[in-house]
């Protein structure tokens, strides 16, 4: 009896420090797999596509169903469109009034999206989508993000201030700063004419965004974003989402405007009285 | 046991991941998703535009009578990331099969998702029904 009991502890002491220490290996792998910039830093250069979690070049993490949203069709991917609220995801903790005016956008089956008047997506949906690419080019001074969807583009000062005259935008005011291995970026100043994340996610120009870029590895970066408005939320409201590295892909072009017969149709069934609406 | 716990991670990551991937405009209001349609016909005309691309296809239905319909997908820079290739393929006069989803007031135009080439292969031309009209649960919770 005692002897057995030996036996497994020696057994037990014998095979923890070795799985630890391999544990230990392939955590200090994964981190010297971390691609870094002259200055140190984790280096962000490098196309990547939100709301995914696949490995691989574009064509191979975007093969079989296909990219480009849910739906309810079964051949569908799983993952869902910037849209739609994945089950999974806490509802957004709006206001009574607010949750309300949500509630009946998404039961005009997303109609009034600024984007179907071609206008830029906002934050954080233009960084968590998935069907267009995005490309990050970092310098030790100053990190450039660009997003093919709407041809938008945010330049990030590092341990800058946001100016005192900021005008109202679209895409807001970013500074940036590294917390340790992540990159920390604090965006104000949006204009009050884009949804969060999720069809009728609006906010006023109070958002107060902050972001977490957090490159796990060569192929992944983890991004946490953090939603304030105390307007309409009733607390902040935080999403977490992943970049990931899509060699060989670069960003084209994306001028909207070119042929965009949306609103005209949306106008046309509002008027002729085609049912669209959810109940 | 650190399997488990990696498993256990992995499981837990995926779950609490948003995955929202496309940004279209609301396919869900213009077409119907229990209209859906598979349609053969010959190509007259193909517009590679944003932010939505379209072709048009002559259909001959069951009376003999050749109707022209009108069929959306993605713009063309999400076209050419998917495998088309402009002017080479879907040109006017090529005979195809397509699937997809009619419109909602019943007319001779529809959402394509799925289209097969004359020479038998299968590439997407658009997303999946319902993308864009925001899913089956709006982002707030329903009292």
């Amino acid at each position: 009896m005692m002897r057995g009991f030996i036996a497994i502890s020696i057994l037990a002491v014998s095979l923890c420090p070795a799985s630890m220490s391999a544990q230990t290996s392939r955590a200090a792998a994964a981190k010297s797999a971390i691609p870094r910039a002259s200055d140190g830093k984790p280096d962000l250069t490098g196309v990547w596509q939100g709301g995914s979690t696949q490995r691989g070049s574009w064509e191979q993490a975007n093969g079989g169903v296909g990219v480009g949203g849910s739906g309810r069709d079964p051949s569908a991917p799983v993952a869902l469109s910037s849209n739609d609220r994945p089950a999974n995801r806490e509802g957004a903790p709006y206001q009574p009034w607010a949750a309300q005016k949500v509630l009946e956008a998404f039961n005009r089956r997303g109609i009034d999206d600024p984007t179907s008047q071609c206008l830029p997506a906002g934050l954080p949906r233009t960084v968590m989508l998935g069907l267009f690419p995005q490309q990050i080019v970092q310098t030790p001074t100053q990190i450039i993000m660009l997003y093919e969807y709407m041809n938008v583009f945010r330049v990030i000062p590092l341990n800058a201030k946001h100016p005192d005259d900021i005008i109202p935008s679209y895409t807001g005011n970013s500074v940036g700063r590294w917390d340790g291995d992540t990159l920390v970026v604090d965006v104000t100043g949006f204009n009050d004419k884009t949804w969060l994340a999720g069809t009728g996610t609006f906010h006023t120009e109070a958002l107060h965004v902050t972001e977490r870029f957090t490159r796990i590895d060569k192929d992944q970066i983890n991004y946490e974003v953090t939603m304030e408005d105390p307007n309409v939320l009733t607390k902040p409201w935080t999403l977490r989402s992943t970049l990931m590295l899509r060699e060989g892909t670069r960003l084209e072009e994306y001028v909207c405007a070119e042929n965009n017969i949306d609103p005209d149709r949306y106008e046309k069934l509002l008027k002729e009285g085609v049912k669209f609406t959810r109940e | 046991m650190a399997r488990r716990i990696t498993e256990m991670c992995v499981l837990v990551g995926l779950l609490i991941s948003a995955m929202p991937l496309g940004a279209h405009h609301s396919f869900g209001a213009e077409y119907d998703v229990n209209k859906p349609i598979t349609l053969t016909g010959t190509i007259t005309k193909v517009e590679w535009t944003n932010p939505h691309s379209h072709f048009y296809l002559d259909v001959t239905d069951s009376k003999g009578t050749v109707v022209n319909w009108k069929f959306e997908g993605y713009n063309p820079a999400v076209l050419y990331r998917v495998g088309w290739k402009k002017d080479l393929m879907l040109k006017p006069g090529d005979k195809i099969t397509v699937s997809g989803w009619q419109a909602r007031d019943g007319g001779n135009w529809a959402h394509s998702r799925e289209i097969t080439l004359p020479d038998g292969k299968k590439l997407f031309f658009g997303p999946p029904a319902g993308t864009g009209d925001g899913g089956n649960t709006p982002a707030v919770e329903v009292r």
